[in-house]
């Protein structure tokens, strides 16, 4: 008849919240509004449980002191609670391990500094280095280009002076018919045979 | 089932667990900055490859962002609580000491995941009962081997106090 509403779907997060305990609204149960009561209630007088004055008497003193005492301790509690929470966050200790945290950090950044600015050192020393080789290697190349130029002019100077050599042994119109007469004189015999390493093995007779 | 990829293992848990980079509060963002090739960025490669997971997992609220081939050096910056960034260069380092070099200069020391871990146990005190937030049981009724919820299931009637009352009034 009357149904409990779940305190489990509020939030427990309220840190202090007050348990007031269950809450319950008044419903009819099976029957609605406007039907009549049973037969068997009919002459039915509610009436509240008969209290004893002396009993009640007793009874609130003791449930006023035992109210009183679990009050207190809950509110000592949920005081002591926050107490923590506050020192923890801004209490005389947390201001000390603040600052010491605020300069470890200054003292760690500063290492890490200098660690940076001697990086920079070795990768300008690298980059120095390096420009120098390319430097380097940048006249090499050219001595080496030159010197290959010089070569090849050399070797054409010479073919030109071979060829002048043997210009001078050429057949012209006008030493033709001395040539011819020579030849004729001295007759070659080309038939020879050679080994590997040149030299002439064998001569057959030319008749 | 094979494991998938090159070095499966950074997957797994114990791995990740390994990881003994965890920053302090103040560092929200951390970027590294590294190049897919070249000598130099070599140790910043590696660390990217093998520590940046296990910095994830144990740093879940800290955001971090690779960028490649920006610049020519490599370098990590973390951008902390209050604006303040702090650079370290990598340029030719191995990717263990760039892990030490973060760990001194902005990781949560022994001593204080040492007393974290502590403060953490006496949370989780299982002798203490209340609200799901702060304990780990709320009525002594949910431990197993207990007599269970009389909301679930009723007492026996021997259990109650009605019963016992009635018992001790009718021996009376």
């Amino acid at each position: 008849m009357f149904k409990v509403i779940g305190g489990r779907a509020l939030p427990a997060a309220r840190l202090l919240a007050p348990r007031c305990g269950v809450w319950v609204e008044s419903v009819r149960g099976r029957k609605s509004r406007n039907d009549p009561p049973a037969k068997s209630k009919e002459g039915r007088i509610k009436l509240p449980p008969p209290v004893d004055p002396v009993e009640m008497v007793v009874m609130k003193e003791r449930f006023t002191e035992y109210n009183l005492i679990m009050r207190a301790l809950r509110l000592e509690f949920k005081e002591e609670v926050l107490r923590k929470k506050y020192e923890e966050e801004t209490g005389s200790l947390a201001e000390e391990r603040a600052r010491q945290d605020a300069e470890e950090h200054k003292i760690l950044m500063e290492w890490n500094d200098a660690e940076n600015r001697r990086m920079l050192k070795i990768r300008q020393l690298r980059v120095q280095k390096e420009t120098a080789e390319a430097d380097q290697r940048k006249l090499e190349m050219i001595l080496k280009r030159d010197h290959e130029r010089q070569a090849f002019i050399q070797q054409k100077e010479q073919e030109i002076l071979q060829l002048q050599e043997d210009a001078k042994n050429f057949i012209t119109l006008e030493n033709l018919d001395q040539r011819i007469e020579e030849a004729l004189d001295r007759p070659r015999n080309y038939n020879y045979a050679i080994d590997r390493e040149g030299r002439v093995v064998k001569r057959t007779v030319l008749d | 089932m094979p494991m998938k990829g090159r070095f499966p293992i950074r997957r797994t848990l114990e791995y990740l667990q390994k990881g003994d980079l965890i920053f302090k509060n103040r560092v929200k963002i951390m970027t590294v900055n590294y190049n897919t090739s070249g000598e130099l960025s070599e140790g910043a490669r590696k660390f990217v490859f093998f520590n940046i997971p296990q910095i994830q997992y144990n740093n879940p609220w800290v955001q971090v962002v690779m960028f490649k081939n920006m610049t020519p050096s490599s370098f990590l910056k973390f951008y902390l609580d209050g604006g303040e960034q702090v650079l370290v260069d990598v340029e030719g380092k191995d990717h263990q000491l760039i892990t030490q070099h973060v760990k001194k200069i902005l990781c949560k020391s022994e001593e204080v995941l040492h007393v974290e871990a502590l403060a953490k146990m006496q949370e989780s005190n299982p002798a203490n009962f209340g609200p799901k937030k702060y304990c780990l049981k709320e009525c002594i009724c949910e431990v197993e081997g207990q007599v269970p919820c009389p909301g679930t299931t009723p007492l026996p009637k021997e259990f109650t106090g009605k019963y016992r009352t009635q018992m001790a009034a009718a021996q009376e």
